[in-house]
């Protein structure tokens, strides 16, 4: 195991080799701001909060890679919240994109151009669109050829910036723009969401795992685990979207602390494939209480109760931590 | 013909706002035409949406350039150079603004040469919905300048908001809001000095082929969206009581944007030009040192 705030011994003076002491509260979490704010994001956007988090952790010293999504708005010409470099991509191509830039670094160092303490993190950003449909086969080749990159996914479980369509990331009997419960079908999405994690953990990366922006303290040691491995280092952040979601924007960090209280999204990191959980609810919240705040879900309640969704939503919840057998 | 212009920010319910017009103008009898503006949608970005109603078949299509009436449904978007709500505004015609002052204020502080009526919108619909959603209300108080009747726009309310959402209360208490809207404004009349004549030149300017590396729009700066001032976003303002703050640090753990910043004593404060708005800090202290206070923007903006 790496210990706290040692230096590896093969290491060089980089921030890479340098494994950062793990943080204990709120009160350690880095004050410097790397992503300023005036972004053209929605007021009590998660998967910003997520992402202000994810940049103090990584520091200054990257370069991003935006596939399409809402976060390429964060950098409308001519204005940037970063601080850093960041390269626009298409959606299905942003894992290739940070091939390209990998490899020209690479080669830069190589050639002596490039002073190795310049050297950048590249950094994948994308929504769940792109990284649970468009993107996947992408990111796939790129785990598979041990690409030395950052992925994180800001999951809002739809097409958020197009107005709310379905995506894969979409939840069993949630209602999107493509999605609307009807006569026909009452439930909404009838699809399940997509294992997105166990889809990346068939490829035993080094380093995997899910985060919170309603966790920070969480989240940032992930990122501080993550520094010590070369090659992919990927994360899904559940992002509460106030309009998707149809909930108030002060709202977002309750939903996504109730996601973690209820044992919808499970808080768990995997090391080249074998999966710890960081987060265990003490006693775990009812969903319905996650479900009725929220108004995708809101067609379950009213007019009239669909017990039958509910009970199918909480069995499989239930089921999960069952199979993991932390379920109190 | 008139031609109509709405300007809201994402979320406020301009889009539905010209929705609702141009169904009632529908059930009146007239022509209409209604459409939003599309671009990417987010809560807070500057949004316009159109209406064209005419006793005639409209042969017009596209973006009105010069409208007959606007409606201001963000007073903050006034001051917005991208924006620029009244740009293109007939001589005699109506600016309506949603503001908690006179016309008189607005027009000398705004600058504007059109009449100008305000209506303090987002206080009736506060108080009469409990939400700062306007669409219905700005509908009704558009339905009133244009001269429509208040069975039409009640009928275009239910029509339009039965597809949107469920809750027959709240409903209910849009239809009573739009109407009430309806009769809170003094309806001013439309004179216009120029003749009502389409302009035959064609306005589209082509852009010559350019290299990427002069057209692609690259960014040679870092750091620099707080010149945006995404402040004048809010509705509410976080408000401070620091008597009870224990400098805990979970409000600036929880702002989304990083506008919480903390002072020399480690207290923390807000960076009130580009917050938001969205309270999650109110909603997250866990002493209660934060609490929310109606934003009036021109209250201090005039008493300059």
């Amino acid at each position: 195991m790496a210990g706290n705030g040692e230096i590896k011994e093969d290491g060089g003076k980089g921030v890479k080799d340098m494994v950062m002491e793990r943080i204990k509260s709120i009160k350690d979490i880095p004050p410097e701001e790397n992503m300023l704010p005036g972004t053209p994001a929605c007021a009590g956007c998660g998967g910003l909060l997520a992402l202000r988090h994810c940049m103090k952790a990584l520091g200054r010293k990257i370069v991003i890679v935006n596939a399409a999504g809402c976060f390429t708005l964060l950098t409308i010409y001519p204005y940037t919240p970063f601080k850093n470099s960041w390269l626009y991509t298409a959606m299905a191509c942003a894992p290739a994109g940070a091939q390209g830039i990998r490899d020209a670094l690479d080669i830069l160092i190589k050639k002596g151009r490039l002073d190795p303490e310049e050297d950048l993190k590249v950094v994948v950003l994308t929504g769940d669109g792109s990284a649970y449909d468009m993107s996947l086969s992408s990111t796939s080749g790129a785990i598979n050829r041990n690409l030395d990159f950052y992925y994180i996914c800001y999951d809002n479980e739809s097409y958020g910036n197009t107005g709310v369509q379905w995506s894969g990331a979409t939840p069993f009997a949630s209602k999107t723009g493509t999605t609307p419960p009807g006569r026909i079908c009452p439930i909404g999405s009838e699809l399940a969401k997509k294992d997105l994690f166990a889809i990346w953990n068939s490829h035993k990366p080094p380093y995997l795992a899910t985060i919170s922006p309603a966790h920070p303290v969480d989240l940032i040691n992930k990122f501080k685990k993550a520094e010590q491995y070369k090659g992919p280092k990927l994360f899904i952040a559940l992002s509460p979207c106030p309009p998707g979601w149809g909930i108030d924007s002060s709202y977002t960090v309750k939903l996504a602390k109730l996601a973690v209280d209820t044992g919808v999204w499970a808080l768990k990191e995997a090391v080249f494939g074998v999966v710890t959980h960081t987060v265990v609810p003490k006693r775990f919240k009812q969903v319905e209480e996650y479900l009725q705040v929220q108004g995708r879900f809101a067609h379950l309640f009213k007019p009239v109760r669909q017990e039958a969704a509910l009970n199918k939503i909480q069995e499989e919840v239930n089921e999960y931590w069952n199979r993991h057998k932390l379920l109190l | 013909m008139y031609r109509l212009r709405f300007h809201g920010r994402g979320g406020q319910g301009a889009r539905v706002a010209s929705k609702v017009l141009g169904t009632a103008a529908f059930l009146d009898g007239y022509y209409a035409q209604d459409f939003p503006l599309y671009g990417a949608e987010r809560r807070g970005a500057p949004v316009a949406a159109s209406t064209r109603i005419s006793e005639d078949p409209i042969m017009e299509r596209g973006v009105i350039s010069a409208p007959d009436i606007v409606i201001v449904m963000d007073e903050t978007l006034l001051q917005d150079p991208l924006t620029m709500p009244v740009s293109g505004i007939k001589q005699g015609g109506i600016v309506l603004i949603n503001t908690a002052h006179s016309p008189e204020e607005a027009k000398v502080e705004y600058k504007i040469t059109a009449q100008v009526l305000t209506l303090d919108i987002t206080k009736i619909g506060l108080d009469m919905l409990g939400t700062p959603i306007l669409s219905t209300l700005a509908g009704g108080v558009a339905a009133r300048i244009v001269g429509l009747s208040e069975d039409s726009l009640r009928d275009a309310v239910k029509k339009i908001l039965s597809e949107i959402i469920t809750d027959k209360r709240l409903l209910d208490k849009n239809v009573a809001a739009a109407l009430y809207c309806f009769n809170a404004i003094t309806p001013a009349k439309i004179e216009l000095k120029t003749t009502d004549t389409i302009k035959k030149k064609s306005t589209v300017i082509s852009v010559p082929f350019e290299p990427a590396t002069v057209s692609s729009p690259a960014i040679n700066a870092t750091g620099n969206t707080p010149l945006r001032m995404t402040g004048n976003w809010r509705v509410f303002r976080p408000d401070w009581n620091y008597d009870s703050c224990t400098r805990c640090m979970i409000c600036v753990a929880r702002c989304p944007d990083g506008c919480i910043l903390v002072n020399e004593d480690g207290y923390p404060y807000t960076d009130y030009d580009n917050c938001k708005g969205c309270l999650i800090c109110v909603e997250e202290c866990p002493t209660n040192s934060l609490g929310k206070v109606r934003e009036v923007h021109t209250k201090k903006v005039i008493g300059k």
